[in-house]
Order: structure tokens, then sequence, then C-alpha cells
């Protein structure tokens, strides 16, 4: 017969700060009850203690044991009518990743930019029907959310994070403020919406996850694949990808069929005499380090730039031409082109930087996203480009993922890094299928520099090649 | 503080420490006279933006032999933590574009030269919108992005700080960005455990406290440090150093993550050298330095106050109350504010008032809301609204005096 844990103690497992701290047991029940056990001791406390997002474990672990009888005074979370003031019906395949959550409410949706991945969020909230939290990795994103919640279910939900910090049962917020934020909130919401959820592995960003008691968890991901290869963590953090459909089978059905035109531009002369004589610096010093290091690489150059001052000239040398490729007066002039071309379309255009976002503002005076613009400038620049007051705007990295962009048929791509998960994305803001039926995708390299090697290796990704017929 | 972007730190794989990087008088002499030429180029350029005094900055250090590009960017930061700058927080960039878009919007797309498809070239809508506003072009362009950080204008240079202070500062607050990557930190204090442990508390970390002879031996985490290595409390231990620095008699060891996740250990005492600048906040809470106002400006029959003068430990617990209220003849009282704090803290505060209730006399004052919230302990109380007085503590203790409730003081 299996011993009681601790005679007289009553159990208990309480929310602290992030964790679970559990009371009641001795080390010998701990061993018994748990072999591999999330629970650690803590003599501050004189508790057990674990990350509070094993509370699934917890209970199903002491569900196995009914002898026991135990006290849960973890949730705080409460039931809660949401109603359905403006849903959509969800398509089929909308539909079937719902299903394929509903199975088990933890897992991650896959499923390309501009398929309608909030819909089925949205329903999924509905279903649940208890206290929510939704991440989302920037703050326009988040705002979006507050405002496809209001719209959906009449819900002004809360808001935690630029400022605001508005606790209420259906919460949007931002994952650094659910980092920060979940040692206190960690037990407040039964479902966590993990919103372009390939945000979450980062060491710190982990926390809004790892502090919370959620049982239930939905990831949205157009790109879960991370370079780091933390993208496995996902499935501890949220749960297995439990629905995974590929852009090329969304592409043409609910996405709109589309173009890629490339396009070179070249440097000015004078650019390109400049651009050719800091080329020669960095060779030059890499030449003449190589005498003595053959295998001296542009890593160990970064080292020494620390104590080498000629390092240091090659390293600014090579900054300044990856700055000239990127601000190319000629890719202006082209653009000014497209914007010809397109006259009376709604254009969009994606910058590599800040500095040639505004280049491009300042030259055809057209509003541009940074990400210093506050709340206000965003939404003011946006619901005017929507309702056709701006006739196109450019903007940096602030774009990339998510924020709603209607009616936008032609992008032109200046630029940026190789990044496939970052091309991809931007993609998926143009790829939105309008009232003009086909979409458009200029990209507009340096031709002759690195700008076009990142070029080719964006196209790798399949997103870019030609539809298979 | 410094970013991680900022921050130099050397990993002493095989002796397993982390050394923040540090200017030494004898080793970085020359930055003396650097720094000071540092400081002198942000007074000789108030009025120009950011970009402009940072690019002066990282001239003057280019061909310095031994300064890496995070050290540049370091002092840049340093020195722009004490300077002011313009900040257009009326938001009138934004308005200016608004406008100017607004404006532009019927002339798109603005041509490098008009034909008959489009005939609003660059130039003349540039033109023909400084007249509509009655300002130069030139003048459009320098305030169209003033809200963007590196257009910001130099309104204020640092003031009151010479090289020798920027040099200073540089060595904390590099110290203070290795400190990000902490997981754990032991502090071994004498004297002013006191003041340390009121530091940590402020940085918001947890503590386990032991006697070790003469030492108090202080653990600084956090909840989730016993779950987990986490460095989720670093900006907490950077936050700490400077109060640390500013005490005396102690040492410490912080155990950080480096590459690899390998445990490096950083070791300071309070003889090394390093100097802290503690604005002296000498009140938590706005409640209890008008408290201490009010103590100022009543009679208060003998009693003087002091600012956390006790602490009280049992094993690995210690409670320090907010006041000690003194008394020549009727000894000490101990006086513990509770205000609006979450449930879980007050849940705390009971469990640690029922264990030190019996080592000395404590008086509580509560806000009237959670009132209810705290049981009845066997201590005696007072509650108040908003603000605390003098005069009801004052009121209360000559009441605990009085022979019909008077407790063994003193």
């Amino acid at each position: 017969m299996a011993t009681y844990p601790v005679g007289t103690m009553s159990v208990i497992v309480t929310f602290d700060q992030g964790t679970l701290s559990l009371q009641g047991f001795d080390r010998a029940a701990i061993n018994q009850y748990w072999g591999e056990s999330p629970w650690n001791w803590d003599p501050r406390t004189k508790s057990w203690r674990a990350d509070a997002f094993f509370y699934q474990e917890v209970i199903d672990q002491f569900a196995r044991m009914p002898a026991i009888d135990w006290a849960d005074e973890v949730p705080d979370w409460k039931a809660i009518t949401i109603p359905t003031r403006r849903f959509n019906t969800l398509r089929v395949d909308q539909l079937e990743a719902l299903n394929c959550w509903s199975h088990s409410r933890r897992g991650v949706v896959v499923m390309p930019t501009g398929t309608g991945k909030t819909e089925v969020a949205l329903h999924a909230i509905r279903d649940a029907a208890c206290g929510t939290l939704v991440v989302s990795p920037v703050r326009d994103l988040m705002y979006q959310w507050h405002d496809r919640i209001l719209a959906a279910t009449g819900i002004n939900a809360g808001i935690i994070g630029d400022g605001v910090h508005r606790v209420s049962p259906i919460c949007v917020t931002t994952y650094d403020s659910a980092a920060i934020h979940m040692p206190r909130l960690g037990n407040q919401f039964k479902l966590l919406v993990f919103d372009e959820c390939h945000h979450l592995p980062g060491p710190m960003r982990q926390d809004a996850a790892r502090m919370s008691a959620a049982p239930w968890r939905l990831g949205l991901t157009a790109t879960p694949e991370r370079r780091d290869g933390r993208d496995s963590l996902l499935d501890e953090l949220i749960g297995p990808k439990v629905y995974v459909q590929a852009i090329q089978a969304a592409r043409g059905k609910t996405l709109a069929d589309y173009d890629v035109v490339r396009m070179s531009v070249h440097l000015s002369s004078e650019e390109r005499s400049r651009y050719e004589s800091l080329g020669k610096t960095v060779q030059n010093y890499i030449y003449e380090r190589r005498k003595e290091t053959p295998d001296y690489d542009w890593q160990t150059l970064c080292g020494d730039s620390g104590h080498d001052p000629q390092a240091r000239a090659a390293m600014i040398a090579f900054q300044t031409k990856r700055s000239i490729e990127d601000r190319a007066s000629d890719k202006l002039r082209i653009i000014e082109d497209l914007f010809r071309l397109h006259a009376g379309e709604p254009v969009i255009v994606f910058c590599g930087s800040n500095a040639m976002a505004r280049d491009v503002s300042i030259r055809f005076l057209i509003p541009c996203l940074l990400s210093h613009c506050r709340k206000r400038e965003r939404q003011q620049i946006l619901s005017g480009f929507k309702d056709g007051s701006y006739p196109a705007i450019v903007a940096n990295r602030v774009l990339d993922e998510g924020v709603d962009l209607p009616e936008v048929n032609v992008a032109i791509v200046v630029g940026g890094g190789s990044g496939t998960r970052q091309a991809l994305q931007r993609l998926g803001r143009v790829l939105r299928k309008n009232r003009f039926g086909r979409a458009c995708l200029y990209e507009i390299v340096t031709a002759d520099t690195r700008d076009e090697i990142r070029s080719r290796a964006r196209r790798r990704n399949d997103a870019y090649r030609p539809k298979s017929k | 503080m410094l970013t991680k972007e900022q921050s130099i730190v050397e990993y002493d794989f095989s002796r397993q420490t982390a050394v923040p990087d540090r200017l030494h008088q004898k080793t970085h002499g020359h930055y003396l006279g650097i720094a000071n030429e540092l400081i002198a180029i942000y007074h000789k350029r108030i009025g120009e933006t950011r970009q402009a005094i940072h690019q002066a900055v990282r001239r003057r250090l280019q061909d310095v032999e031994d300064c890496p590009t995070r050290r540049i960017a370091a002092f840049c930061k340093l020195l722009d933590d004490a300077s002011e700058y313009l900040r257009d927080e009326s938001g009138s960039a934004a308005k200016l574009r608004r406008r100017i878009h607004a404006l532009a919007a019927p002339m798109h797309p603005l041509v490098q030269r008009s034909d008959a498809l489009f005939d609003h070239d660059e130039f003349q809508a540039k033109q023909s919108i400084a007249a509509e506003l009655g300002i130069p072009w030139e003048e459009i362009e320098a305030r169209l992005f003033a809200d963007v950080i590196e257009f910001h204008r130099l309104k204020t240079p640092p003031d009151e700080l010479d090289g020798g202070g920027l040099l200073s500062r540089y060595n904390v607050a590099q110290t203070q960005s290795a400190l990000y990557g902490a997981t754990t930190m032991t502090v071994w204090a004498k004297d002013d455990f006191k003041l340390i442990l009121r530091y940590a508390k402020l940085a918001r970390l947890m503590h386990s406290i032991a006697r070790q002879g003469d030492d108090y031996v202080f653990q600084f985490n956090g909840p989730a440090s016993v779950v987990r290595q986490t460095k989720r409390y670093g900006v907490a231990y950077a936050r700490f150093l400077p109060g640390l620095l500013s005490t005396h008699d102690w040492r410490m060891k912080a155990t950080i993550l480096g590459p690899a996740n390998h445990r490096f250990a950083i070791r300071l005492t309070d003889r090394d050298g390093l100097r802290g600048e503690v604005v002296s906040e000498a009140f938590d809470s706005e409640l209890e330095k008008m408290f201490a106002a009010s103590w100022e400006e009543t009679e208060t029959n003998g009693w003087t106050l002091r600012r956390e003068g006790t602490v009280l430990h049992e094993g690995q617990t210690v409670f320090m109350p907010d006041f000690t209220l003194r008394h020549e003849v009727h000894g000490e009282v101990l006086l513990e504010i509770i205000g609006f704090w979450t449930p879980e803290y007050l849940k705390e505060k009971v469990v640690r008032l029922e264990r030190f209730k019996d080592h000395a006399n404590i008086l509580l004052a509560i806000a009237a809301r959670i009132d209810d919230a705290i049981p009845d302990l066997n201590i005696p109380r007072v509650t108040y609204k908003t603000t605390l007085k003098a005069k009801q503590i004052v009121a209360k203790l000559e009441l605990m005096l009085s022979p019909c409730d008077r407790r063994s003081l003193g």
C-alpha cells in the first residue's frame, strides 16, 4: 500500500510569481510520485517549486493518485461567455485547422500569411470561453488584435504594453510585456494565443510561456522554422504542430496570384568608384593579414577591430559599402518608374533600412512607417492608405509581419537582408486577394554587388518559385 | 545602463571567471584626456543631432589603439544619459509630416521631369509646399524627422561631469551589464548589511540569509531561480549594484551564464575601486515620505523616528519593519506600514508578522481598505485612509502605554 505524502500537512498547490509552489510533500513522496520531477526544493519558502507551465502535467499526475486529497489554488481564471457579434464563417481549411487544435487545445497552427489565422484564433477563443491572453510580436499587431476582438465580439479587451496596463479577462499584449508581467498574470488566463509564435523561443521571451499556468495554448505562424534551430522549443512551450498548410497550397485560392519581377539598378559612377575603393580597403587589409595568417577571415577581423584601428577601418569600409548598396540613388529612379506604371493603384514600398525608407519618403513625400511612429500616427497612416487618401506608403521592417494592409497589390522590395523568413513575411503582405485579382512584387537590387547575392538567397525559398501547373 | 551591444566582458575559461571591461589609471591612463575631450565635443555641439555628435565621438576614438567599437558605443550612451536632448515631445514633427503628405498626395507621383502624363515634378512640388507653409524647404526637411532618436538635437551637454567621472561611470556600467547574464549572487556583508538588504529589496530581489562568523551571507535571486538557471533577474542585479557599491565592508560573487552556457564567476569587493552613484531615495514610497515629513512637524512626546533601524531574523527569514520608534523611557516600537499590495504579498506579510510578533514590540499601520484582509494577529494597529499622520501614531503609542492596554515596553 502506498504511503501518504506527509501525514498531517495538507497538500496545496499555489501559483507564486510565475512558478508553482507545492506544500505537503516530503522528498520521499516527491520521488515516489513523480520520478522525472519538475519539482525543486525551495528552502526560502519551504516548499517545492516548478515552472508554472507544468500545471497541466501536475493536474494529470494528481488525477493518477486519487488517494491524495489536494487543494488546487492555482487558477484565478474564470469561465466567460463570449458574444458572437460578427463572426465570419470559417472556410474548410480554417475549420480543419480549428478542429485539429481543438482535440487537445494545445499546439501550433501553421498557415501562410493572409489565410485568416486570426479568424481561426477568434473561433478558438470563443469555443474555449475562458480568460484569454493574446500575445503578439509588436505594438501594432497588439492593437490590431484589440480591434479584431472588438469587432467580432464587442469585447473591449484589456491591454498590457505600450505604456498601458489594463488587465481584463480577455487581454492583448506583446511578447516582451508578457515575459515581464507573466509572474503576476500567469494564473489569470486559461488560454494563451501566441501570434507569429516563432518569436517565442527567445531566451527571455520564453518566460511568457514558462511562467504561465495556462493549460490551453494556441500558436499561430506562417514560418515555424528558426535559424537558430530553437523551433523544437515551440513543441515544449505551446504544443506540437497540429495543422500545416503550405504556401503553395494556399496560392491562387485564398491568396492572390502574383508575379515576381526583379530589377537591377546600377550604381552611379560616383557611387561605383566609392564602392570599389571601399571594397579595395577591405580586400587589401584581408590580403595583408593572410600573408601571415592564411585562414584569416571576416570573424577574426570583427574580433580584431576591438584593438586594431586598421581592422576597424576595414570594418567601417565594409559597412559603408553596404550602405551605398542600400541607398543607391538609382533605386529612387526605378521606384519613380514603378509609381508611374502603377499610377492609381495603391503601392507599398519595403526598405531594408530606416535611412532608405526616409530617403524614399522625402523624395516622393509619401508617409513612412518606422518604428518611432507613435500609435496614433501609424493608425492615421494606415487608415489614410486604406481609404485612398495616400497613394503610396513606405515602410521598414515594422510592417514585416501580420499588420493588415488591405487592397495592396503592388509591392516593391528594396534591398533588405537575405533572411528567408523576412522575405516570406513581406510577400505575405502583398499576397492578399484583392479587387485586382493579381498581385505584383518588384524587387530592386543593386547590380554587381552583394545586394544581388542576397536576392538570390531569397529566391531559393519556394514562395518565389513559379507556380507548378 | 548599457545595452548588450555596448557591453564588453572577457571570459577566462581556465579560471572560469568573467571580467567586465575596466579602464584602470595604470593601464589606460590615456583615457582620462580622451574622456575630457569627449565631454568637450558635447559642449561644443549644442543644437546638433545625436547622429552628428556620435559621429564626432567615433572620429575621435577611431584611431585609438585599444578602443573597440563597443567601448565607443558605450561612451556615447553614457554621455547621452548625462545630457538632455530635444525630443519633439509635442509631436510637431508628426504634425508636419501629416500636413506635407496630405499636400503632396494629389500630386503623386512626384517625378524628376514632368511630362504629358505626370505634371508634378519634385522640385516644383516641394517649392509650392514650402510656399504654402511659409517655411523654406531646407528647414522643413530638417524638422521633418526631429522625433527620430538619431535626429534629436542636443539641448544640454553633460553637466558636472569630468573625464574622471565619465570613466568611473563607464567602469560601473560595464560591470552592471556583465551582471545581465547573472543567475545568482552571493554577498558577504558586515555592518552595512541592513542597507545592502534594503537596496536589494528596492531592486526587487529575493534573498535568503545565513550567519557565517561575523558575516551575514545573502543569497540574492528570484522565485524561478530554484527551478532553473535563469537570467531573468539579471537586470535586477545590475540595478542593485550601485547601491551595493555605495556601502562598506562586503564581498560579492555572482555566477553568470556565458558563452555556450558555461558558468563564470564575477567577484568584487568594496575595495576594488568601483564607485556607485546612488540617488539616495530614503523612502520606498510616497506614503512613507509623507509620514516622515509629518513626523517632523508634530510634537511627538519624546519619540524619535528612524528609517528601518532594526532587523529581526529567525533562521532564514528576516523582518525589517519600515521605521523604528524610540523613546528614552519607553524603549523601542517597530512600525510596519502595510499599504495596498497584492493578496500574495499580504498573505506572506501575515505569515511573517505571526513569526516575529514576539520578537519585539510591533505597531501596524494598515490602509483602511485592506484592513479586513489582515486577521487579528494580536498586534496593535491603526488604520489610515490615504495618508498616515504622525499624530495618529503618537496617540496610539500613548494608548499602548496607558495602564489598560500596557504591554511590556522597554
